[in-house]
């Protein structure tokens, strides 16, 4: 299928404008003005008065003089009978025809000279006609490309440049021509690709383009089948959320006691329905289809989508279960929940909004409801980015600043809304407040948005308001445990660890061993580094290890990867206590991997690792 | 909504309802420029003969004939087969005159029709039928040519030759890559009936065609000169915007 679906698009490439010429001059001819189109405006019928047969003399005599005659017709030419002989016979008369023509009374050879062939040309032309020329073409004419005999071209000083062909052996006339049929000649040789005016549609170009185009409107044909078999055509989907159809969905909870009917409109995933009655299912991809947590259970004849089938197992997916973030309200009746967490929709408020780096805010927030949100470090919430202007650039840039931006493509755009999750970035306890740390994606060229989320939210005042859901908590350290952490992070993938670290310390008092491995860029993106500086000097059992794979000057630490550096001192100093140490990890997946690499290589075992995903 | 998505999916929706036309347009624009149109035409199939007037056989002279026929028109001095005819109208009607003796040869019976046919054609094969048509004649024949004989020959693409039943002249031949060429046509100006271009189910097709293939091509110009566009030329619509779907820093 992916086949299919590539040749498509290189067909395009090679056909796509093709096609706009052929549908462009294919709806020209479907309007055109046909009595235009024939280059007869300017022509008349020509009327010949009854011949007098009784003064022809014999044709027998005359075919007897010319010899070899496959035929002799009698004919009249202004007004006169003459007779055609053809000794040469074509199989049509525009293909090659040789011709005799004899005065039928007299009986003497008659030419069709200049001067006969625009007599014959005005004699069929409307109206009084100057004529501007009257020219003996051997070749074949542009008007006429298919005649292959000799033709007088008669061309008349009139507004459309008629042009009457007379044929030059017979005196035959072949027709007119004029700008009005040139025009149209001009968009057939357009549509058939006929560029050397052969007026053939049998050349080489049109027969290879329309071998392109046959396989380009099967392939297209075969995609679109296949769009419709993954369910691609719902009528929502065309007509969006205005009229979007809502329906009532019987819920189940996991004891398949009934929750009620609830609405769900069909616009929307059932991940996102479900919020909407404060039904919080866990996910940590938020609708992405990747996390494989947003399970339900649905009449197992439900579709599977490609999402369903790599993360679900074939038992399951047989039972009925299916990610509700891959599927909407149209396609079942009824479903029953696995695993709800006990998440509820809070309003929070912005207190403050501050850049801690050049890419990376701290963002304050608190309820607005005033009760405090509790909540275990390391929890993230799934905060609600409704549809929206945004723009790459964050609207307020500290002056000091501006330089990091300056490369950053300024953008408008909208769009839709999503939800976006953030880990909490506190844990010590002592407020009441919900800091996070975002890093705002920029794009990496014009042509992609930037990140939307976290445009958004960094774009927010302080003041404003935004709802999201959670805590969830799926990431924290082991309850009741004295046993040495090691953390490790690297870039933004901080928020997390600072939050398990702060409990540790400071609301748990613990007095086990916490080893912080930070990797990052620079200087500038060692973010509160001041804080854990504090820390460590104030906690003798906190190690803060920041690691730079890029550092400026007058930088006294470790260089290079985080994990490799983490790597090193696996071997040494932390090489003694490695069996009951555990290890929690948050950071860019490469770094991720690595790092669990690492650590299995030395014999660390699965229950000692705990990882946030960090995409 | 960005440009590139509301290509993305109006140019699925209308291909939904023009899809198969475009098949149709393609499937026939190919057969028609594909086969050579002379071919088409049945060139192949007849003789054009070239044998030559003996003007010792023209032994009825004219003279004899316009007392016969006074208003007699369009004269023409010719061979029927390897006979020297005269052929000419009067009062609208065709008729077929034995140049030697005069004899009145039209209309036109069946066995010398068949034996015109044979000479006219090209081919060795056998006389599938023969059937004289003097009214509703087939798509292929011209109302004009009536009454004529359709000759149909057993061989390759089934050929017919029609001839006319007063001039004894080749009228039309016709195979089935001429047949299928005119259902080609037929389909591809989408006129059922009379091959017409000018109807208004070409009109809106064409119409909504242009729009969902200006559609398809700002999405090659995506694929092709803004590559890295922001999402999946596969993806899923409902589940495109994922690329920050992470969890913890986005």
């Amino acid at each position: 299928m992916s086949l299919i679906k590539t040749f498509h698009k290189w067909l395009s490439l090679l056909v796509g404008l093709q096609l706009l010429v052929w549908l462009g001059t294919g709806l020209y001819f479907n309007v055109m003005d046909h009595d235009k189109a024939s280059g007869n405006q300017n022509r008349q019928r020509v009327e010949s008065p009854a011949v007098d047969l009784q003064r022809l003399i014999e044709p027998k005599t005359v075919i007897r003089e010319y010899d070899t005659t496959v035929s002799m017709s009698l004919i009249t030419l202004l007004s006169h009978p003459y007779y055609l002989l053809i000794h040469e016979k074509g199989l049509y008369r525009h293909f090659k025809n040789s011709y005799s023509l004899v005065d039928a009374v007299t009986g003497k050879p008659f030419v069709i000279t200049k001067t006969i062939a625009t007599v014959i040309a005005l004699e069929s032309y409307k109206g009084t006609a100057t004529v501007a020329a009257t020219v003996k073409l051997t070749g074949p004419s542009d008007d006429f490309p298919k005649e292959q005999n000799s033709l007088w071209q008669v061309n008349i000083d009139d507004d459309l440049n008629t042009s009457v062909y007379v044929d030059a052996g017979s005196g035959r006339l072949i027709g007119h021509s004029n700008d009005d049929k040139r025009f149209v000649d001009f968009i057939f040789m357009l549509h058939f690709m006929d560029y050397a005016s052969e007026g053939s549609f049998n050349n080489v170009q049109v027969i290879v383009f329309a071998i392109f185009t046959l396989f380009f409107a099967f392939t297209g044909l075969i995609w679109t089948v296949e769009l419709g078999f993954n369910g691609q055509y719902r009528p929502a989907l065309l007509l969006g959320r205005k009229l979007a159809k809502t329906k009532k969905v019987k819920v189940f909870d996991k004891h398949s006691k009934s929750i009620g009917q609830l609405a769900m409109a069909s616009h929307e995933n059932l991940l996102d329905s479900l919020l909407n009655h404060d039904i919080a299912l866990p996910s940590t991809c938020g609708g992405g289809g990747t996390c494989g947590r947003c399970k339900i259970v649905v009449d197992s004849a439900v579709k599977m989508t490609s999402a369903d089938r790599s993360q679900l197992t074939e038992q399951e997916l047989q039972a009925g279960y299916r990610l509700a973030c891959q599927h909407n309200s149209d396609e079942l009746e009824q479903l029953t929940l696995v695993d709800v967490t006990e998440a509820e929709t809070h309003e929070l408020e912005l207190i403050s909004s501050e850049f801690i780096s050049p890419y990376i805010k701290q963002l304050r927030f608190k309820s607005v409801s005033g009760e405090r949100v509790e909540f275990r470090a390391g929890a993230f919430m799934r905060f609600f980015i409704p549809a929206a202007k945004g723009s790459s650039i964050p609207a307020y840039l500290p002056v000091e600043l501006l330089h990091h931006w300056q490369d950053v493509i300024h953008m408008e755009y909208e769009h839709l809304a999503c939800s976006r999750n953030y880990s909490l970035a506190n844990g010590d306890g002592q407020t009441d407040e919900l800091v996070f740390t975002v890093k705002i994606q920029t794009s990496p060229n014009e042509r992609v948005k930037p990140g939307i989320g976290s445009s958004y939210i960094c774009n927010l005042a302080p003041g404003e308001t935004i709802e999201a859901v959670g805590p969830f908590e799926e990431f924290y350290a082991r309850p009741s445990s004295s046993k040495p952490m090691v953390l490790v992070g690297a870039g933004s993938g901080m928020a997390p660890l600072k939050a398990l670290i702060e409990e540790q310390l400071i609301k748990n008092t613990s007095s086990r061993e916490l080893y912080f491995y930070f990797g990052a860029r620079s200087q500038l993106d060692l973010i509160y580094s001041e804080h854990f500086q504090q820390l460590s000097d104030s906690y003798p059992n906190f190690h803060y290890l920041p690691v730079l794979s890029r550092p400026g000057q007058d930088w006294n630490g470790a260089t290079g990867y985080v994990q490799d550096h983490l790597g090193e001192e696996l071997a040494t100093e932390l090489e003694k206590a490695l069996d009951k140490t555990e290890f929690y990890l948050c950071g860019p997946a490469a770094m991720m991997e690595s790092t669990i690499e690492l650590l299995k290589s030395h014999s660390i075992a699965d229950n000692a690792i705990a990882f946030d995903k960090f995409e | 909504m960005n440009l590139l998505k509301i290509s993305r999916k109006y140019h699925r929706w209308l291909m939904l309802f023009l899809g198969v036309q475009f098949v149709i347009w393609s499937v026939s624009g190919a057969y028609m420029v594909i086969f050579d149109i002379d071919y088409i035409h049945g060139d192949t199939l007849v003789v054009n003969h070239q044998a030559k007037v003996n003007p010792d056989k023209i032994t009825y002279s004219l003279f004899e004939l316009i007392k016969r026929y006074p208003s007699a028109e369009q004269i023409e001095v010719g061979l029927f087969i390897n006979q020297e005819v005269y052929r000419f109208r009067q009062d609208g009607t065709q008729y077929l005159l034995d140049a030697s003796t005069g004899h009145l040869l039209s209309p036109i019976g069946e066995e010398l029709a068949v034996t015109a046919a044979r000479h006219y054609y090209s081919g060795t094969g056998d006389i599938a039928d023969v059937e004289l048509i003097t009214d509703n004649p087939p798509f292929e024949l011209s109302s004009r040519a009536l009454p004529a004989w359709r000759v149909n020959f057993d061989d390759f693409g089934s050929p017919s030759i029609y001839l006319s039943a007063r001039s004894g002249k080749l009228v039309t031949k016709r195979h089935e890559f001429w047949r299928t060429f005119d259902t080609m046509f037929s389909l591809h100006v989408m006129d059922y009936e009379d091959e017409d271009a000018s109807n208004w189910l070409l009109f809106w097709f064409i119409l909504f065609s242009l729009l969902a293939a200006i559609l398809g091509l700002v999405l090659t110009y995506f694929r092709f000169f803004k590559a890295n566009a922001q999402d999946n030329d596969d993806g899923n619509e409902s589940v495109s915007e994922n690329k920050e779907t992470s969890h913890v820093s986005d």
